[in-house]
């Protein structure tokens, strides 16, 4: 068994992700898994109905393929453990195989093992291993410890969904048929029962609907039980741990065992010599087979020899394969002086390019210099540069001042006085504060500008809303863009309403 | 490589894995949940009935409330799990890994009467059977899916040692590589122990016990212990 040929990602799962795995496996290789289990089961079951008509007992076609089930395991069995590791064999190679797998184990699980429930867990331990009785008791108790309930579920659950699918196929024709085409005598269930041949009539339909079934489920219940199989023996065996060691094994050879040992040897110096000893990369694969064997190889033994050919005649072993390459119709011969003369202006490239990259450094190391004596002075500058910042443009409104009695004066004063923004600050928040109280709001403590243009845009008296708008947009002017009015368009906002008190 | 995940890479390049479930999972919780509800009915219409006639009307209540709601409500509030599905470890998700909403649990549960034809959930198991996520037809529909909602033990079972620093960089997959040898060698035989540990001597440079002693080390390590 070559695990890196496995053909299923292997991690550790629990048994139910396991068993959803033998039905993917299934659906991968459905078509020779079913193409080989017609073409086995098939001919058996059409021979057992024959055997049941002949003896005149139906019900044997019913019980007989039941009973050979054991057997009919062996097809699915086949064809997938191939399928996991190599290629999915065809039907023809896969009944071939059959002559080749243990029967013992098989005439056993036909006789006194018939109803076991861990049926499906077992065979692929029996067919696969091959191992003698006293080993399988060992082995079966290692295998099946945490699986025996798991495995005795499947078996259920599968018995289960043949019950499902048969009895399905049944209530469909029922469903399907009209009843105008059913025979007379079935029209009443009493009456057809007691006739001897409906009742026949039915074994045979009922053998017919579980050979179906049972083609369904069973070759699902041996992927499900061989994939229970696998998780078990990966778990046991480290079997996804092994395959990853080998991938970070053969990473680290080709990427430079030297490179691995140097650092190795670094980082455990006690432990060099160990690393001497075993370096792979420096052992020359064997030349012949004596050297394998460390002695003499008796060329004559006949048996040896047929062993040899026998090994190499395996696929892994005695491949041949094609290999092109390019290669120069006339030889080129070497011509003395030009290599000389190649020599030479290999020698002034390689001067060149060092002289190149020599400046290059310098140039580097210069300009980082440079930059560094830049940062030094700019660093050193700037504290006298701190002292130099320009006076915040705005001053300070006295939002907590209140608001005086009469505010066209006020306001006039402060313009009069210079600080023009002060005194568009002051009409603002007196403006909008009567605003407030001429439209029995609160006062806002929140209201933006834009909010007080919509709140004037409520306003009925038209030359009021005008006049108020105008005194927002001019101390938004003011306050955002550093623009102020001319002493006519302060007088002009100061008349009336707002600034001046107007009886109402 | 075949296995039941369904991989999902978000737009931040982070891959989703969602682990598929077959049918003997989710045919198992379906009886679960469908014995429960049975068991529930049937005491809740013992109960009803000592009311009289008005008593059966609420008995039938129930039923429908049992046969339609009770799977779409264990859906959308309780994290995608019926009693069943959560006994067996199951959850049902959106199809790209989210957590189911309302529609699609309404839209799944109604086209049950699909699935359940004829009666016995025959068409349901042939579809969870061919469909590669063992969807039925009311999660083909409704965008969703089953998953394997439990996570195996990762990391934590690793045998306190002292930590050692990896010797040089490694990818991934190949640190938990290192943590799973840790954490499963115990169960291993010592034999196979040392066969795996050997496989890593051009890391480890060491061979047989001192080489598991060592990945150890350095899977303490690469658990941020000390």
């Amino acid at each position: 068994m070559q695990l890196e040929r496995i053909g299923v990602t292997l991690r550790p799962r629990t048994p139910q992700e396991a068993m959803d795995l033998g039905m993917v496996m299934l659906r991968a290789h459905a078509r020779p898994v079913w193409s080989a289990w017609l073409v086995f089961t098939l001919p058996i079951f059409l021979l057992c109905q024959l055997l049941a008509w002949w003896l005149g007992m139906p019900w044997l076609g019913l019980a007989l393929p039941w009973w050979l089930r054991p057997m009919f395991d062996r097809i699915p069995l086949f064809v997938l453990s191939y399928a996991v590791f190599e290629q999915a064999p065809s039907w023809r190679v896969t009944l071939k195989g059959q002559r080749t797998w243990p029967w013992k184990r098989t005439l056993a699980a036909l006789t006194w093992l018939r109803v076991d429930t861990n049926r499906a867990l077992r065979l692929p331990m029996e067919l696969l291993e091959g191992v003698d009785s006293k080993q399988r008791r060992a082995r079966w108790r290692v295998l099946s410890r945490p699986l025996a309930g798991v495995a005795s579920g499947l078996t259920w659950t599968c018995m289960a969904f043949e019950w499902v699918i048969s009895l399905s196929l049944g209530i469909f024709v029922l469903w399907l048929v009209p009843k105008e085409a059913l025979p007379d005598s079935m029209r009443s269930l009493d009456q057809a029962l007691s006739l001897p041949a409906f009742r026949n009539a039915l074994v045979w339909i009922a053998s017919g609907l579980t050979y179906l079934s049972m083609s369904i489920i069973e070759p699902l219940y041996v992927a499900s039980g061989f994939a229970l199989y696998l998780n078990r023996r990966t778990q046991l065996e480290g079997w996804d741990v092994d395959l990853a060691f080998r991938r970070l094994r053969k990473r680290l050879v080709d990427a430079g065992l030297a490179i691995a040992l140097f650092v190795c040897v670094v980082c455990l110096p006690g432990f060099a010599y160990a690393a001497d000893k075993r370096s792979d990369a420096d052992r020359t694969p064997p030349q012949n087979i004596a050297e394998v064997f460390h002695q003499p190889v008796n060329d004559k033994d006949t048996s040896f020899a047929s062993e040899a050919a026998n090994v190499y005649r395996d696929a892994r072993f005695g491949q041949s394969r094609n290999v092109r390459h390019w290669v120069r119709r006339t030889p080129s011969t070497p011509q003395a002086d030009a290599s000389w003369l190649g020599g030479m202006f290999a020698n002034l490239g390689a001067g060149l390019l060092n002289v190149l990259l020599w400046g290059l450094l310098a140039v580097l190391v210069g300009a980082l210099i440079l930059f560094a004596l830049r940062r030094l002075r700019i660093a050193k500058a700037s504290p006298g540069e701190s002292s130099e910042t320009p006076r915040p443009l705005s001053s300070i409104i006295m939002r907590e001042m209140p608001l005086p009695e009469d505010l066209a004066v006020a306001v006039h004063e402060l313009w009069r006085g210079g600080s023009c923004r002060e005194a568009l600050a002051l009409l603002y928040r007196g403006s909008v504060q009567r605003a407030a109280a001429a439209l029995r709001i609160p006062p806002p403590i929140d209201a933006t500008e834009s909010d007080w243009l919509q709140y004037a845009r409520g306003m009925e008296d038209s030359a009021r809303r005008e006049r108020l708008i105008a005194i927002v947009r001019t101390w938004q002017l003011a306050a955002y863009a550093d623009r102020y009015p001319g002493d006519a368009d302060v007088d002009a906002l100061l008349t009336g309403w707002p600034a001046q008190q107007v009886a109402s | 490589m075949l296995d039941t995940v369904r991989e999902i890479e978000t737009p931040e390049g982070v891959s989703l894995r969602l682990r598929a479930a077959g049918a003997f999972g989710r045919a198992q919780a379906w009886l679960l949940d469908t014995l429960l509800r049975a068991v529930v009915f049937f005491v809740g219409l013992g109960i009803f009935s000592a009311l009289g006639r008005g008593g059966v009307g609420l008995g039938l209540l129930l039923l429908f409330v049992l046969m339609w709601v009770y799977n779409v409500i264990c859906e959308v509030w309780f994290h995608g799990q019926t009693i069943g599905k959560r006994a067996l470890g199951l959850r049902v998700v959106n199809a790209d890994g989210t957590p189911i909403t309302l529609l699609p649990s309404v839209v799944r549960n109604l086209l049950r009467v699909v699935d359940a034809l004829p009666g016995i959930y025959g068409v349901g198991l042939i579809m969870s059977i061919i469909d590669p996520s063992a969807r039925r037809i009311g999660d083909i529909v409704a965008g969703t899916m089953v998953i394997h909602a439990e996570e195996l033990p990762a990391g934590s079972r690793v045998p306190v040692a002292p930590a050692l620093p990896l010797p040089l960089p490694l990818d991934q997959d190949e640190q938990a590589a290192l943590i799973e040898f840790a954490e499963r060698s115990s169960q291993l035989t010592p034999q196979r122990q040392e066969e795996l540990a050997n496989i890593l001597y051009p890391l480890t440079g060491r061979e047989g016990s001192a080489a598991i002693v060592q990945i150890t080390a350095y899977a303490n390590g690469l658990l941020g212990r000390p």
